[in-house]
């Protein structure tokens, strides 16, 4: 019974704050996270020279580097040359430049999935090559590279716990104060495990919906 | 400009690949509604004349006339305003797999000629009956035989109004019992006046539509003339040796 009271009144309050603030985090650093690595997995495959071995580099970097150095390097590296984020900001920053390195993987193969004749063809219209990638290239690359990055996504929910270890209080931040509190860690975890289980169900799903909405005949093969 | 004039003219295009001469100085021109037709053997070089026609290969030298003006294929802008003008057909479709019927025609008004959406759909189902196929206008290329894909891909470079068509080999990829469908849509399109170069094997066919035939072989060409003067008196040996050839291949298409 004391537990019950104890979990009511102090476990579901701290969690559900800790929950909202993952959530701000997830959010932003998933969309900007895919929007840069399909600028980035485009430039790996039609930029110039420079732009995809400055890519290709940024790539290397991004996914050889554990998460948690990267996120270390942005809070407490970068006050060293005069830039201070705050732990929400820097916890973003090294989200989304982490994730778009892995989209832009996705993005990549599938753009070199997609037949030169679609490219000669646009051509051969009078498109422009920007068009041609914006209308054609693109629509169906990412049809193809949607199984792969939602699992970035899936893991972009996890690794967001990482988070707390440069003080942003997310939803593990603020399981671990409690249950060091209390003691209660199995009780405590098994909830935050929970928790982390239903995200990770309604990324899921949403992402099976989108899929779904994108299918055409001729591209079911790529439906996970 | 008068009737007589070439719609297209190319002079002295080359192209090499490596140390490997695919094209030697190749020249030839167009009038308005003219069909010409190129044959020649496999690897003679007829593709990559098509492809550096209009630049989807570029040329090392050369040069490309439309209605008289020289095409500067390095201004982007006068690039793709001609590539506007000159509707290329694949030997394997390249439709957009993306899109259905009706957009694969209606996406270049769209995006390239920035025609209205509701207007665009409209031409796009014109040029689609004129191939004799609007009752599959909402379908994807997935779900259309390769005639009649072909066929949508003819009414996607028509729906751009083209001064000049360049067809490589339309039917080379089809089933012998889809060949028909798309050669009769090309007939119809000799007989409104379309001015076309077409690469074939289908020598039968093109006796019968072109005015002229145009033989090549490795990168040159070797002879051209009129269809019964190419396939029954050839002048040059191999253009003898190769229309035989096709004949045994293609059948009793020549007698
Ligand atoms: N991208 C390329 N790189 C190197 N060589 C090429 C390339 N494209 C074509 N070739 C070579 O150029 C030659 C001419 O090819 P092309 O496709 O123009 O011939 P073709 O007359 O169209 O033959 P086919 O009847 O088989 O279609 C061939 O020897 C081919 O191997
Ligand atoms: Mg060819």
């Amino acid at each position: 019974m004391n537990e019950w009271i104890y979990i009511q009144n102090a476990v579901v309050p701290a969690l559900w704050k800790g929950l909202v603030v993952s959530i701000e985090l997830i959010v932003p650093s998933a969309i900007m996270g895919l929007l840069l690595g399909i600028v980035v997995g485009t430039l790996r495959v039609y930029g110039s020279v420079f732009l995809r071995l400055l890519s290709d580099g940024y790539v290397v970097l991004f996914r050889g580097v554990p998460l948690l150095v990267q996120l270390f390097t942005w809070y407490f590296g970068l006050p060293h040359i005069g830039i201070f984020l705050s732990p929400f900001s820097a916890s973003v920053l090294g989200f989304t430049l982490c994730s778009a390195a892995y989209h832009s993987e996705y993005v990549r193969g599938a753009l070199l999935s997609i037949k030169r004749g679609q490219i000669m063809a646009a051509q051969s219209l009078g498109f422009s090559t920007l068009d041609t990638l914006r209308y054609i290239v693109l629509p169906q690359a990412i049809r193809r590279a949607l199984p792969g990055c939602g699992n970035e996504i899936i893991y972009l929910i996890k690794y967001s716990s990482l988070a707390y270890m440069i003080t942003c209080i997310e939803l593990t931040g603020q399981a671990k104060a409690l249950a060091s509190q209390s003691f209660k860690y199995l009780e405590i975890f098994l909830i935050v495990g929970f928790i982390y289980l239903v995200l990770v169900s309604i990324a899921s799903w949403l992402l099976n919906k989108l899929e779904n909405a994108l299918v055409i005949p001729g591209f079911e093969l790529y439906k996970s | 400009m008068t009737n007589r004039d070439p719609i297209l003219k190319i002079e002295n295009i080359s192209k090499k690949y490596g140390s490997k001469e695919i094209l030697r100085s190749i020249s030839l021109e167009i009038k308005k509604g003219e069909t010409k037709v190129l044959i020649g053997p496999s690897g003679a070089g007829k593709s990559t004349l098509l492809q550096c026609i209009n630049f989807l290969v570029m040329p090392d030298t050369g040069k490309v006339y439309l209605d008289g003006r020289c095409i500067n294929s390095r201004k982007k802008k006068e690039l793709y305003t001609y590539r506007q003008q000159v509707g290329m057909i694949f030997q394997d479709f390249n439709l957009f797999d993306h899109l259905t019927a009706l957009e694969n025609v209606s996406i270049g008004l769209i995006r390239v000629k920035k025609i209205k959406r509701s207007e665009a759909n409209e031409r796009a189902m014109q040029e689609l009956k004129r191939v004799g196929l609007e009752e599959h206008a909402n379908k994807y290329p997935a779900q259309l035989s390769g005639g009649q894909k072909q066929r949508v891909s003819i009414a996607r470079a028509l729906a751009m109004d083209p001064k000049v068509m360049l067809l490589d080999e339309p039917t080379s990829a089809l089933d012998p019992e889809l060949v028909g469908e798309v050669l009769n849509v090309i007939r119809n399109l000799v007989e409104s006046g379309m001015t076309m170069l077409m690469a074939t094997h289908q020598i039968n066919f093109a006796a019968a539509v072109a005015d002229e035939i145009i033989f090549m072989e490795n990168g040159t060409i070797i002879e051209h003339g009129p269809p019964q003067e190419i396939l029954f008196k050839p002048k040059n040996s191999r253009t003898k040796s190769f229309c035989s050839k096709i004949n045994e291949i293609y059948g009793d298409m020549l007698t």
